[in-house]
C-alpha cells in the first residue's frame, strides 16, 4: 500500500483532468493572494454601541442563540440606586416592593436588594435576562441610563454576520477587537 | 482606511480618562455610609485568538488525516473515527462556526465588496478543503464536515432515490451556491447560515423554525443519505466540480471489476456510476442529432434564465435592507402608509436626507437586477449541463465511484468483494511468511 | 501478480511527479500573482446593515409610555406665546433679572434679551455655565461646574467665588436680599453664601434629629428658589417633591408624590426645576416624560403649561429624554408669563395664560 490506487484511465481523459486541475490551481492562488489581502489576522467580535440603542426588542428576537447572547448590563457607578427605578418598576406599579406585579422585566431577571436608606441596589440576573431592552428603556428615559444592552462573548458565537446587526434599526452594531470586546457607558458621559 | 478608523476611535476612547481630567466631567454616585462596596459590572471574554488558529490547525489535520484513511489505508473505520470527533469539535465544541459551507459568502461578500474585512480563518476554512479536494477528492465531505459527519452518522435504512430524482435534485445545490453569492455579493443577507439545518443542533438552541428545519433534516437523514450534502450543500456543489478533476480519489478495484454490483447496493449515495457497457445510443447519426440539440439548447437556456433572473432583480432586491428602508421612507413621505417602523424612525432620527438614502437603494438595486441576471444564466447553464451530462454519461466499463459524487465515505471498501480479498491478502502477507506452505501460492 | 496489479501504483517516475509538482505549484504562483494585480485591497466602501427586518416581541416586553403622551385638553391652561432663538450651541439655563429681561446662560456666553425677545446685550464667561440667577441689582451670579462667577450689569466681571471642591456640581443659584443659595448636586446639598461669596452654611443635610430626609439626586438635577414667603424651597427629585427651608436650614415642610399620571411627578427623580408665579404657586418641569405643569402654593396640581407632545425630540429618543443635559429650565417674569429653555430647539418658549 505504498501508494493510492489510481484509476485506469484514457490518456486524453487524464490529460484533460490534468489541464483542468491546472486552471483550478490557477484559479485557487488568485483567490487566495486576493483574499489574504482582504482579509485581517485579528479577530475582531461584534458590540452594540449602548448609545445608538432605540430598545426595539429585535436583540431579544434575532440572535441565533436563544435566549439572546445580547444581556442587559448594570454599571453599578453611574445607577442612582433609586427607590423608585423605572426599570425595575411597572410605569404605574401598585406599589413599591419586589412583587411580581410590580416588577417590569418579563422575566424577573432584575434583583432589587435594599441598601441603606434610601437606596437600592439592582443587579442583573443574567441567565434570566433575554435582552428585550424593556428595562433598559425605564432607565434611559428616567434615569441615568446604567442599564443597557452589551452582547456578552461568554455566550455570543460571533457569527461572521451577525443576525441581530442586519436586523438592528440604528446600526448600533459594530465590530470592535476581540481583546477589547465591549462598549461600556461611562459615567463620564454624564454631567 | 476602515481600520484605520475603528483604530482612531479605539483611542479615542481610551483617551477618555485622560480627557476627565480636562473639562470632561463626571457625577459622583451616592455615598454609602455603611461600607457599600459598588459590583464590577462583568465582562467575559471573547473567544481567544490562539484558539481559532486550532481551528485551523486542526482542519488541516483532518483533511489529511482522512485523505491518508481514504485513499491510503482505504480503512471505513477509521473515516468512521474522524466523523465522529469532527462532529464532537466542529460541530458540538465550535458550535458548527466557522463552516466551509457558509465560508462561501464572506469570500463572496470580501470579493465583492472590499470594504468588508474576512477574518483569515475563514479564508482559511474556505480555501484549504477545496485544495485537498483538488488532490485527493471529497475526503473533507466524508469526515471533516460536521454537516456530513452528522448526516453519515445517523443514516441507518438507506433508502434508493430514483436516478431521474436524484438527477433533478442534483441541480439544486447550484442554484442554492447561486443565490447564496447574489444575497451575499449583494450584502443583503447570508442566507446558506440562515438556512443551515444542524447549526441549532450544535449550538442546542434556536429558533423553532431552524429547530423544525434540523429535526427535518434528520428524519429525512435516516433514509436518505446525506440529503443536505447530495440536495443542498452548495460548498459540496463546489467541490463535486473540483474533485471531478482531482488528482487522485475513491476508487474500487481498477481492473478486474467482476460486476457483482454490490457497490452500487451498498452506496448509499448513488455515487456508484454504472459501467457505459451498452451503448445508450446504438444509432450514432441519432445520437449526433440529439448531441447537436442540447448544446445548442444550452445558450438558450442561459438566455432565458437570465432574462427571467432580470425580472427578479427588483423583487430580490427587497430582501437588502437599505432597499426595504428606502420603499418604506418613500411609502412614508407619500403618505402611503401612516404606521412607521422602527428603521424609519431610526433612520429619520440620523438626519440623513431622504435623497441619499434613496440613490444608494437604486444602488444596490441595479447591482441586484445585474447579479440576478447573472444568477438565472448561471442556473439556466446548470439546467443545461445537466441535461447533456444525463445523456452522455461518462463513460467507464467498471462499476466505480463517480469523482463528482462520492463523498469518500469508503463504505464501498467494505463490500467490494474484490477489495476484500486484496485487503485479505495484505493481512496475511503480513502475518504469514509469503514462503509457500502448501504449494498452492497463486491464487 | 494479481496483487500487484491492484495495488499498482501509476507508473509515474520520480522525474515525473516532480515536473509536474513544479508545474501545479508555478500555476498557483501565476494565480497568486494574477490575484494580487487584479483586484485593489483598498476599501471602497464599509459594509453597513440598515436594519429593516426582523421582529419585535409583544407588548409585554416593551416600555410603553405613548398613552401618557397625550394631554387632556382640558387641563392645559396655558399658550405658547412666543420663542426667543438664543443662537446658543448648547443652552444651559435661563432667569429673569430686572424689567422682565430675559438672561440665558449657554456655550460660554450670557445673553441678554428684552422682553419682546430681542437681544439687548450679551458677555463671555470664562467657562461652561450651568446656572444663573439674577438680583434685584441687576448683579449675574453665575454657577460653573464647581464654583459662582458675580457679574455686574455691564457683564464685567465682579467676582469669582471659591470652588465648592472637586465632587460639585452646581445646578442652580438663588439670590435672596443679603443670601445666595447654591444647589450642588454633587454633594446633594444647599451651599448658603453671603452676597461677597462667604460660605454661610450647609442646608439639606441628612439629619434624623431635625427630620431632614436628605437630597436624593441621582442625576445633575437640584433646583431651588426663595419665595417671597421669605422660604428656600428645593426641590428632592429622589422623593419626587418640593421641600421648604428656613435660611437656616430647617425643613418647615414638603409637597408632591410621584406618578406618571398629571398630578404627581414622572419617573425616578422629578421635577428637575421649577420656578414660582408672582403670586408664589409653582411652576415645575420634569423629564422622561417632558411636560411643564402648574400646582398651587399647598402644592395642589392645577393645570398644564406644557404636555409632552410639545417636546416631539425627547420622546423620540430615549438617549436625550433621560441622560442628563436636558435643560428645561423654567423662569417666570413679573407679568407671569412662564419661560422654558428648551435644550432640543436651543430656543426660550415663553407661554402666557389662556385667555
Amino acid at each position: 500500500m505504498s501508494a493510492p490506487i489510481t484509476k485506469p484511465e484514457s490518456s486524453r481523459r487524464q490529460f484533460f483532468n490534468g489541464t483542468v486541475r491546472g486552471a483550478f490551481l490557477f484559479l485557487l492562488g488568485a483567490a487566495t493572494t486576493l483574499l489574504f489581502r482582504r482579509s485581517q489576522p485579528k479577530r475582531t467580535v461584534w458590540q452594540i454601541d449602548p448609545y445608538k440603542c432605540i430598545c426595539c426588542t429585535r436583540c431579544a428576537t434575532e440572535c441565533v442563540m436563544h435566549p439572546s447572547a445580547v444581556k442587559c448590563v448594570q454599571v453599578y457607578p453611574m445607577c442612582g440606586y433609586c427607590k423608585l427605578c423605572t426599570g425595575y418598576f411597572e410605569p404605574e406599579p401598585i406599589s413599591l416592593d419586589t412583587g411580581a406585579e410590580n416588577q417590569l422585566c418579563p422575566t424577573g431577571a432584575i434583583k432589587r436588594r435594599a441598601l441603606e436608606d434610601p437606596y437600592y441596589e439592582y443587579t442583573i440576573d443574567e441567565p434570566l435576562c433575554i435582552g428585550c431592552a424593556k428595562c433598559v428603556k425605564g432607565c434611559v428615559l428616567f434615569g441615568n441610563g446604567s442599564f443597557f444592552l452589551q452582547v456578552r462573548h461568554d455566550r455570543c458565537v460571533n457569527c461572521d454576520e451577525c443576525a441581530i446587526a442586519i436586523a438592528c434599526p440604528p446600526q448600533a452594531f459594530q465590530r470592535v477587537p476581540a481583546d477589547k470586546p465591549y462598549l461600556m457607558k461611562d459615567r463620564e458621559h454624564q454631567a | 482606511m476602515r481600520r484605520l478608523v475603528r483604530g482612531c476611535l479605539w483611542l479615542a476612547l481610551l483617551g477618555l480618562p485622560l480627557a476627565s481630567a480636562f473639562g470632561v466631567e463626571r457625577f459622583p454616585p451616592p455615598e454609602f455610609d455603611a461600607g457599600y462596596k459598588m459590583p464590577v459590572t462583568t465582562v467575559p471574554a471573547a473567544r481567544a485568538q490562539w484558539l481559532s488558529y486550532l481551528d485551523v490547525a486542526v482542519l488541516v489535520a483532518a483533511l489529511a488525516l482522512t485523505s491518508h484513511l481514504v485513499l491510503r489505508k482505504r480503512s471505513r473505520d477509521g473515516v468512521l473515527a474522524v466523523s465522529v470527533f469532527s462532529l464532537l469539535y466542529f460541530g458540538f465544541y465550535q458550535q458548527g462556526c466557522v463552516c466551509s459551507i457558509g465560508s462561501v459568502q464572506d469570500i463572496t461578500l470580501a470579493l465583492f465588496n472590499s470594504g468588508y474585512v474576512v477574518p483569515l480563518t475563514t479564508v482559511a476554512f474556505f480555501l484549504l478543503p477545496l485544495v485537498f479536494t483538488l488532490f485527493f477528492g471529497r475526503t473533507f465531505c466524508a469526515a471533516v464536515c460536521p454537516m456530513g459527519a452528522i448526516q453519515d452518522l445517523t443514516l441507518l435504512k438507506p433508502v434508493k432515490v430514483p436516478a431521474w430524482l436524484e438527477h433533478v435534485l442534483g441541480v439544486l445545490p447550484f442554484v442554492y451556491l447561486g443565490a447564496g453569492i447574489l444575497f451575499a455579493a449583494t450584502g443583503s443577507a447570508f442566507i446558506i447560515c440562515e438556512y443551515d439545518p444542524f447549526i441549532a443542533l450544535y449550538r442546542r438552541t434556536g429558533s423553532f423554525g431552524m429547530l423544525a428545519l434540523g429535526a427535518a433534516f434528520l428524519i429525512a437523514g435516516i433514509f436518505i443519505g446525506r440529503p443536505y450534502c447530495r440536495f443542498l450543500c452548495p460548498y459540496g456543489a463546489l467541490l463535486s466540480l473540483v474533485s471531478r478533476y482531482s488528482k487522485w480519489g475513491v476508487t474500487l478495484s481498477p481492473t478486474d471489476c467482476i460486476h457483482c454490483q454490490i457497490c452500487d447496493t451498498a452506496c448509499p449515495y448513488g455515487a456508484i456510476a454504472d459501467p457505459t457497457l451498452k451503448d445508450p445510443h446504438p444509432d450514432p447519426r441519432k445520437r449526433k442529432r440529439r448531441l447537436i440539440a442540447l448544446a445548442a439548447l444550452v445558450p438558450l437556456l442561459v438566455v432565458l434564465g437570465g432574462w427571467l433572473g432580470g425580472r427578479l432583480g427588483v423583487p430580490f432586491s427587497r430582501m437588502h435592507a437599505t432597499v426595504s428602508l428606502a420603499e418604506q421612507v418613500a411609502a412614508e413621505d407619500a403618505g402611503k402608509v401612516k404606521e412607521l417602523t422602527d428603521a424609519s424612525k431610526a433612520f429619520r432620527q440620523t438626519g440623513q436626507p431622504a435623497e441619499e438614502l434613496y440613490a444608494e437603494a437604486l444602488r444596490v438595486r441595479g447591482r441586484f437586477v445585474g447579479g440576478s441576471v447573472w444568477f438565472g444564466a448561471f442556473v439556466g447553464l446548470v439546467f443545461g449541463v445537466t441535461l447533456i451530462s444525463v445523456s452522455e454519461p461518462r463513460k467507464q466499463d467498471i462499476y466505480d465511484p463517480h469523482p463528482g459524487d462520492c463523498v469518500s465515505c469508503g463504505r464501498c471498501y467494505v463490500y467490494c468483494p474484490k477489495e476484500i480479498v486484496r485487503l485479505k491478502r495484505i493481512q496475511s502477507k503480513n502475518v504469514i511468511p509469503l514462503t509457500p506452505v502448501r504449494g498452492e501460492q497463486k491464487s | 501478480m494479481m496483487s500487484d496489479a491492484l495495488n499498482s501504483p501509476a507508473k509515474a517516475t520520480r522525474r515525473q511527479f516532480l515536473r509536474r509538482s513544479v508545474g501545479g505549484a508555478s500555476l498557483f504562483g501565476l494565480g497568486s500573482a494574477s490575484g494580487l494585480l487584479s483586484f485593489p485591497a483598498q476599501a471602497e466602501k464599509p459594509v453597513v446593515g440598515k436594519g429593516g427586518g426582523g421582529h419585535t416581541l409583544g407588548s409585554e416586553f416593551t416600555y410603553d409610555l405613548s398613552k401618557f403622551y397625550k394631554t387632556d385638553p382640558a387641563l392645559i391652561q396655558y399658550d405658547e406665546a412666543a420663542k426667543i432663538t438664543t443662537g446658543f450651541k448648547e443652552l444651559r439655563a435661563i432667569a429673569v433679572g430686572p424689567a422682565d429681561h430675559v438672561y440665558a446662560a449657554g456655550d460660554q456666553v450670557v445673553r441678554v434679551f428684552n422682553k419682546a425677545g430681542e437681544r439687548v446685550s450679551e458677555f463671555e464667561l470664562g467657562d461652561r455655565p450651568r446656572c444663573l440667577a439674577v438680583a434685584a441689582t441687576g448683579n449675574v451670579f453665575v454657577g460653573m461646574k464647581d464654583h459662582v462667577e458675580v457679574f455686574n450689569t455691564s457683564g464685567a466681571q465682579h467676582a469669582r467665588w471659591k470652588s465648592a471642591g472637586s465632587d460639585a456640581v452646581l445646578t442652580a443659584v438663588a439670590v435672596a436680599e443679603k443670601d445666595v443659595f447654591v444647589a450642588d448636586a454633587g454633594n446633594r446639598v444647599v451651599l448658603r453664601y453671603d452676597l461677597s461669596g462667604k460660605l454661610v452654611g450647609r442646608i439639606g443635610k441628612k439629619n434624623p434629629e431635625k427630620h431632614i430626609p436628605g437630597f436624593i439626586v441621582p442625576s445633575p438635577y437640584l433646583d431651588l428658589s426663595v419665595g417671597a414667603d421669605g422660604l428656600l424651597w428645593v426641590v428632592n427629585p429622589g422623593r419626587h417633591r418640593l421641600e421648604a427651608y428656613t435660611f437656616d436650614g430647617d425643613l418647615q415642610s414638603f409637597w408632591g408624590e410621584e406618578s406618571l399620571g398629571v398630578k404627581g411627578f414622572c419617573g425616578c427623580c422629578n421635577p428637575i426645576h421649577f420656578a414660582r408665579l408672582p403670586d408664589g404657586r409653582f411652576v415645575t418641569s420634569e423629564k422622561g416624560l417632558p411636560r411643564v405643569k402648574v400646582y398651587s402654593t399647598k402644592g395642589d396640581f392645577e393645570g398644564v403649561v406644557a404636555g409632552p407632545e410639545l417636546f416631539p425630540k425627547q420622546i423620540e429618543n430615549p438617549h436625550t429624554a433621560g441622560v442628563s443635559g436636558v435643560c428645561m429650565d423654567l423662569a417666570v417674569d413679573s407679568t407671569g408669563r412662564v419661560l422654558l429653555a428648551d435644550a432640543f430647539t436651543r430656543e426660550v418658549r415663553v407661554f402666557t395664560r389662556k385667555k
